[in-house]
């Protein structure tokens, strides 16, 4: 691994003897630029056009109180934080970021909890283990939009699998229950959705970490007299610290800003009471066309994030996987 | 018998898990194949008495939707050409010439991932709006790149930097420009990154739903999630006709993640994005 640019390494060491002048070595560097300049050229206006540029625009709005008018022919006017007190004062906006903090993180424990189980099950390579392997990845491949549609058929209230399957168990309360008529139990439903569609992707990331894990160790923890728990808690988990912890973060991120589940689920939820901050931001948006306090929710969520970002970098840094 | 206490109770979770994860998945697929009178009934079968396929030709025909497949196709394939070809000339740039800035481009990179898209969406709107794009496919295509550029960047950086420079140098002893060598030599033995990147940007575009829902304002240019949301926001929804396209819709996604799984894995985890 050479350190050095390996841009015109080959006729320089001819040319090296009496000092070039200003003008070759200026020439020289333009020469060594040119290339790379060309090549990252398009990669950087997509990236700064379509992230770096909309993003201060957000920013921006967010600090006025632009409405649909002022955001297509402009004369907005600067408000200071006037959006940022009404995002914390507003009750529904506020319980959407209450929603998003909560649900968010009971969604990364569910899908840790269950991806961690299914991984160690995984690891045991029982009879059959090819099929579960292919059991387990097909969730992940279903699309959010679709899943959601599968989820709500199934928690359907009149004709949904889940309430039929209740009832015959016993549960005679389930009913034609509706499932989306309350936050909480709309809550449970996307909770389930939420799990079934993420705890792939975990399980196998945890089982490829579970595998780099020597026998060796195992043996000579279960020698000294380590039940199975003490294994898995004093071994197996230490071992495992970092592949969690980027799952962690991550899982974190992706269930914060939820969208597509909520919007598709959720839109039934009397007075929006299930909405979290990517849909509440939205809707605030491009439904009640409050363009300034749309973009002030999302400014929010996107500084809850960028904590949980920069973790995750570090995270990555740290294990020089770049 | 002690085998069985040890062990039995694994193969009872596994089948718990196995359940919990094909059920969803079969229920649609039976559903999408019961005749109307035996989906709209309190106590469903939990297997079709007589399956049929009429579902299908009907939701293709009349509800949008294979035209929705059509135009999903069309998005997600021009955002996976212009993605490989941006991303792989930004990645060999980023693998070869390993200058400080180069670190911070590939926070940069890292961060993308992270975005809310709702923080991006609005300003978005307008610029598609002035350059006269919305509701065409140029407008998805165009900010799908936002995001699967990054991606490819990342994944495909690895695969280069695999690839010995030496290969590089002989090429060009032998008369190659460095463009001709990168294009020649590096790329065809990136080929599995480029693959695997690919089929990533390929199902960004496939499923991203929430620019979509913004940009898109005419039937005939909806891809298959905005038609797929519709159908379930009215009250009257006609769950054969859902769980049909629901089926269509991930019948392509579920083969690739099956055939490619392990690949996809590698390029998730370093690259850091999830479904």
């Amino acid at each position: 691994m050479s350190t050095a640019p390996a841009a015109v390494s080959a006729g320089r060491a001819s040319e090296s003897a009496p000092r070039p002048p200003a003008a070759v070595i200026a020439r020289r560097w333009v020469a060594r630029l040119t290339m790379p300049v060309l090549l990252l050229l398009p990669a950087m206006v997509i990236i700064v056009g379509l992230i770096g540029y909309p993003l201060v625009r957000t920013v921006y709005l967010s600090f006025t109180d632009t409405g649909l008018g002022e955001l297509i022919y402009g004369g907005s006017t600067w408000v200071g934080l006037d959006n940022f007190k009404e995002v914390f004062s507003d009750e529904h906006l506020r319980a959407s970021l209450v929603n998003t903090v909560v649900f968010g993180t009971l969604c990364v424990i569910g899908t840790m909890v269950f991806g961690f189980a299914t991984a160690l099950l995984l690891n045991q390579r029982l009879r059959g283990n090819w099929f579960f392997a292919i059991a387990v990845l097909l969730p992940w491949a279903v699309p959010a939009i679709a899943a959601s549609a599968i989820f709500k058929w199934l928690f359907d209230s009149r004709y949904g699998f889940v309430n039929w399957a209740l009832v015959e168990l016993g549960f005679s309360g389930f009913q034609d229950y509706a499932w989306f008529a309350g936050r909480v139990s709309a809550y449970v439903a996307i909770f389930i959705t939420v799990v079934w569609q993420s705890f792939p992707f975990v399980a196998l990331s945890l089982l490829a970490g579970l595998q780099t894990i020597p026998k060796e160790t195992l043996h000579a923890a279960a020698v000294d007299g380590a039940g199975p728990w003490n294994r898995f808690r004093l071994v197996t988990l230490p071992l495992l610290r970092p592949i969690v912890a980027v799952l962690v973060v991550f899982s974190t991120i992706w269930d914060f800003k939820i969208f597509d589940q909520i919007y598709v689920m959720a839109a039934g939820v009397p007075d929006r009471a299930a909405d979290t901050a990517a849909v509440a931001a939205y809707r605030e948006g491009f439904a009640l066309s409050h363009y300034g306090l749309g973009s002030a929710v999302a400014v929010v969520l996107f500084l809850i994030l960028l904590v949980f970002s920069l973790l995750y970098v570090r995270l990555i840094g740290r294990e020089g996987s770049a | 018998m002690k085998w069985l206490m040890k062990r039995g109770w694994m193969y009872g979770a596994m089948a718990l898990i196995s359940a919990f994860a094909l059920f969803p998945v079969y229920w649609v697929v039976i559903t999408s194949l019961k005749p109307r009178s035996e989906i709209y009934t309190r106590t469903p079968d939990l297997w079709p008495s007589d399956p049929q396929w009429s579902q299908y030709p009907r939701v293709l025909g009349e509800g949008h939707v294979g035209r929705a497949l059509l135009n999903s196709l069309i998005v997600a394939s021009g955002t996976m050409v212009i993605c490989l070809i941006v991303g792989a000339l930004a990645a060999y740039a980023l693998a070869r010439w390993r200058v400080r800035i180069t670190h911070i481009l590939l926070m940069l990179v890292l961060m993308t991932q992270m975005f809310p898209l709702v923080v991006l969406v609005i300003p978005l709107f307008v610029t598609m709006r002035k350059a006269g794009l919305l509701g065409t496919y140029w407008s998805l295509i165009i900010t799908y790149l936002a995001f699967c550029v990054p991606l490819a960047i990342w994944v495909m950086r690895g695969f280069i930097m695999s690839i010995p420079e030496e290969l590089e140098y002989a090429a060009r002893i032998d008369g190659a420009t460095r463009f001709g060598a990168m294009v020649r030599v590096v790329l065809p033995l990136a080929a599995p990154g480029l693959a695997t990147t690919a089929v990533l940007a390929f199902l960004e575009g496939w499923k991203e739903f929430l620019l979509a829902l913004t940009f898109i304002n005419s039937e005939d240019r909806k891809t298959v999630p905005l038609v797929l949301q519709s159908f379930v926001g009215r009250g009257d929804t006609d769950w054969g006709a859902v769980m049909a396209t629901s089926v269509l819709y991930t019948l392509p996604v579920a083969l690739v993640f099956v055939l490619a799984r392990k690949h996809l894995m590698t390029a998730r985890t370093a690259g850091g994005v999830k479904g």
